[in-house]
């Protein structure tokens, strides 16, 4: 079980929560929390299911619901949204067929939007799981998109 | 005794002690000074969600919440100023725009609180249908007190279903302000964690983990969030049909041995509910579903008996006291003491057990005092009873540094121990908990050992060896190999530890091997020094012994005066009772065990339930259950507890005590000129000095068998899962039943 090799990682100590909660979204080939990583975890930390399940849902970065194997997370914060990020979206949108928030019906990809991501020099900018993507066209959009779909 | 440090402080130009560690509002409190408050409460710690309970204090920046800030030497407070007032409407009204609060300002108002017409009781169109408006709203005392009667804001309603699918209590989360007094309540005090707040900010809401049913997610409806809730989020299923409580009494639980005070809440007719006192020395308010919620339902019961009932030929006649008296009398005259059986129940009330010996041993004169707890445990009765008598009390687990619990699970019944051993765990205890099931120890257990009664004393004796370092046998082979580095390191924390505890639970008596089980236990407590705490469900068991309700021990005989006083000898066959010989007549007290007993030709059923089996009895003589009687029950802690009459009798029902008087008054036979309960208690002072006001825990000599036991091979126990006088609670309270199957 790759669950139980993450967990031997950390200490069974509280404040490793996030960090286990995070390299099990990771790993889990979904990259959610299911309820099995949940359980997991509690166990493992030797608390309720009830105070993981809470912290879980407080933070937004963590997801319950199945993802793709490739988030987009979309910046829209000001930089981006001046050098079009909105039609960016827009064009997204229709490419994926898909609203923010929901994944492709192939499971390949999931649409999110972020804030500012740190890179205004290269705006408008993406995340593609860790890695960052800038001076984004529909035409980079469509080879990227289109990389990763063979690679999948 | 030194004084303890005081500081000074002001509140409102008032100059008052304050001790160190105290907030301004437990402070406050103590002084009648009032600051609303919605969050805080008496035994959880401080939290400051609410803001209600913000004041002025000189030097602090803005305005601090005084259950979070602690009191400084000279501060000074000020709790009314107009802006305090001010801010405080204000937080209300924030408050109050996502709650309906249509009860501050309907123009119906006064109508509602007389009438308290709520959805609940009558159609939907007549009536207000936001809350259960049982006039226990923390919220709307609090509306009150501020002085709001207007709201600025936009009321927001967030439209939560209703969750009404889990038993005991419903859950109307519109209601919710957020407060977490039930989730703290459950996690910190009860050790539990079922609920937690899900999402955050606008969206946030309380429950079970993947939005489980309470039920599924572990919860033991031990009921503290209901207690604790300031609003009728949560309400309870049964009581919220009765209104308003118009009193409440103090008693003690008559369900198990561990003797926890119940506050009940009562009209002129009924009990509606029972809450917990976290005063209380017992248990701290730490009490379980059969108490909290077993109650109500039991007592008033719709098959209770409430006149006394004579079998004829074409079914059952109402019969008058007098008649139903004679009758018994008549029956129990010019019989031999082997002709009749007499089975007293261990859930009786002290006095009841006192006046039930002698009327067995004067007026059949018998010494035949049999007892479902004898037919349960055959054999191993003297065994179990010399280790129940002997059990430690509660405080023991409190500072132990091993814990083993035994057929032990405080899920639904045993609270109080249960909660002292995850306490102790939390604090760094090894916890090891050996079971046929999981239990709810298993989480913060060291090991948890989930295999058959049959292994029990076999796991015991692995610990045991391991403990003294020796060689393990080949018995213990596949436990070795499952648990084995794990009890290594256990063992190795018993032994070095001079604090040990053995909790033993009523898994024990319904297991076949208990005889193996309780010899293991034995060795433990005498070659090892563990100090053995035994949860039971026969609530009254060391009274039975200290009034002498057992064959062959005379009232007071059990009490130990000095440690040096030597076990009683009992002669095995005077505890075995013979349950194969027909008799001409059984007479049940209090007791239903139907399933052991032998044929009869006539059976006096004295009790408030009809039995579960197919043997009709030909006599019934309804009694009054603990809610209507006043006494006392021993604990397993050997404390004398006073149980309190809460309500009158139901219908024609009458305490044992009377029934069993009148009868031997009939009779002509024996000396038992009793007229009301403290006269039986100024007999029993003979007996237990001061009785009934003992503060001293009472102490129990052993009993030294003589011989051998005869069985009386009925079989395994009778169910006792949880049931009072006889009758399961699952078969009279809806809910119980509920929990009962999902356990299996």
């Amino acid at each position: 079980m790759y669950r139980d090799a993450i967990l031997k990682k950390f200490d069974p100590r509280l404040d490793n929560i996030l960090f286990i909660l995070h390299e099990l979204q990771d790993n889990n080939p979904q990259h959610y929390l299911a309820n099995a990583d949940i359980e997991k975890c509690a166990d493992y930390l030797n608390i309720p299911y009830s105070y993981v399940h809470g912290v879980v849902t407080f933070y937004s970065m963590f997801s319950l619901k199945p993802r793709g194997r490739y988030i987009i997370r979309l910046c829209d914060s000001p930089p981006c949204h001046l050098m079009g990020s909105e039609s960016l979206l827009d064009y997204l949108k229709k490419k994926l067929k898909v609203d923010v928030g929901k994944t492709t019906a192939d499971g390949v990809f999931t649409l999110e939007i972020t804030s500012c991501l740190g890179i205004c020099g290269v705006a408008p900018a993406l995340m593609m799981n860790e890695e960052m993507i800038g001076n984004l066209t529909p035409e980079r959009v469509d080879t990227v998109l289109e990389e990763r779909r063979q690679t999948s | 005794m030194t004084k303890e440090k005081t500081i000074q402080i002001t509140i409102d130009n008032k100059t008052i002690d304050a001790r160190p560690n105290q907030t301004i509002l437990q402070a406050a409190r103590e002084y009648q000074i009032y600051i609303p408050s919605l969050c805080a409460m008496e035994h959880l710690s401080s939290y400051g969600a609410c803001r209600l309970c913000v004041v002025e204090v000189d030097g602090l920046r803005g305005f601090p919440t005084s259950c979070t800030t602690p009191v400084e030497e000279g501060m000074v407070i000020r709790t009314d100023t107009a802006e305090v007032k001010g801010l405080r409407q204000e937080v209300l009204k924030l408050l109050l725009s996502e709650h309906p609060a249509s009860c501050l300002f309907c123009t119906e108002q006064d109508e509602c609180k007389q009438y308290m017409g709520t959805i609940r009781k009558v159609g939907a169109t007549t009536g207000c249908r936001y809350c259960p408006n049982d006039h226990r709203c923390e919220l709307q005392q609090i509306a009150e007190n501020i002085g709001l009667t207007e709201t600025s804001y936009p009321v927001y309603y967030r439209n939560f279903p209703v969750e009404k699918y889990d038993p005991f209590y419903d859950r109307d989360y519109n209601l919710c302000i957020l407060c977490g007094r039930c989730v703290r309540v459950c996690n910190n005090v009860r050790l539990n964690g079922t609920l937690s707040f899900k999402q955050r900010g606008r969206v946030t809401t309380i429950g079970p983990a993947f939005d489980r049913s309470h039920i599924d997610a572990g919860c033991e409806f031990c009921g503290a969030c209901v207690t604790a809730c300031p609003t009728g989020a949560l309400s309870v299923k049964v009581s919220k049909w009765y209104g308003r409580p118009e009193g409440q009494v103090a008693t003690t639980c008559n369900y198990c041995s561990a003797g926890c005070r119940l506050i009940l809440q009562t009209t002129k007719t009924d009990v509606i509910d029972a809450l917990p006192d976290y005063d209380s020395a017992v248990e701290h308010g730490i009490i379980c579903v059969k108490g909290r919620f077993g109650i109500t339902e039991y007592v008033h019961s719709p098959l209770r008996y409430g006149t006394p009932k004579e079998m004829t030929p074409a079914g059952y006649n109402d019969i008058s006291w007098e008649e139903a008296i004679a009758k018994a009398a008549g029956k129990l005259s010019g019989l031999k003491p082997d002709d009749c059986l007499i089975v007293v129940s261990p859930q009786l009330l002290t006095e009841d057990l006192f006046v039930a010996q002698q009327f067995i041993r004067q007026v059949t004169g018998s010494e035949e005092v049999a007892s479902s707890f004898i037919f349960d445990l055959d054999g191993d009765a003297a065994s179990f009873i010399n280790l129940a008598l002997a059990s430690e009390p509660f405080e023991t687990i409190e500072k132990a540094q091993g814990i083993l619990a035994v057929g032990f699970d405080s899920t639904y019944g045993y609270s109080p121990i249960g909660v002292k051993a995850k306490q102790a765990a939390q604090a760094g205890a090894s916890l090891m908990s050996l079971n046929s099931f999981e239990s709810n120890l298993d989480l913060l257990s060291k090991i948890a050992f989930v295999v058959n009664s049959s292994r029990w004393a076999d796991v015991l004796d692995l610990t045991m060896s391991r403990m003294s370092k020796g060689k393990a046998e080949k018995r213990f082979a596949d436990l070795v190999e499952m648990w084995g580095s794990d009890l290594n390191k256990t063992c190795e924390t018993f032994s070095c530890s001079s604090h040990n505890v053995l909790i033993v639970g009523p898994g024990i008596i319904d297991s076949p091997d208990r005889g193996k089980i309780l010899r293991s236990i034995e060795r433990m407590k005498n070659e090892y020094s563990w100090k053995v705490v035994v949860a039971h469900q026969y609530t009254n068991l060391a009274g039975m012994f200290a009034m002498g309700a057992c064959p062959g021990i005379k009232p007071g005989e059990m009490i130990k005066e000095a440690s040096a006083d030597k076990a009683v000898v009992l002669k095995a066959e005077l505890i075995h009772i013979d349950l194969r010989k027909k008799r001409k007549l059984i007479y049940l007290i209090g007791d239903a065990s139907f399933d052991s007993l032998p044929e009869c030709e006539f059976l006096i059923y004295q009790n408030a339930l009809p039995p579960q089996c197919s043997r009709q009895p030909d006599l019934i003589l309804p009694v009054s259950l603990f809610t209507e009687a006043s006494g006392t029950v021993i604990s397993a802690e050997g404390r004398v507890l006073q149980v309190k009459e809460a309500v009158a009798p139901y219908m024609d029902s009458k305490p044992d005590w009377w029934i069993l008087k009148s009868i031997a008054e009939k009779m002509g036979k024996g000396k038992m000129k009793f007229n009301d309960v403290s006269s039986i208690q100024g007999e029993i002072k003979k007996i237990i000095k001061g009785f009934p006001a003992v503060k001293k825990r009472i102490e129990f000599k052993e009993i030294e068998v003589k011989g051998n036991v005869k069985t009386h091979g009925k079989g395994k126990p009778a169910a006792w899962k949880s049931s009072y006088r006889g009758i399961p609670l699952g078969e009279v309270v809806s809910g119980i039943k509920v929990i009962e199957l999902k356990g299996g």
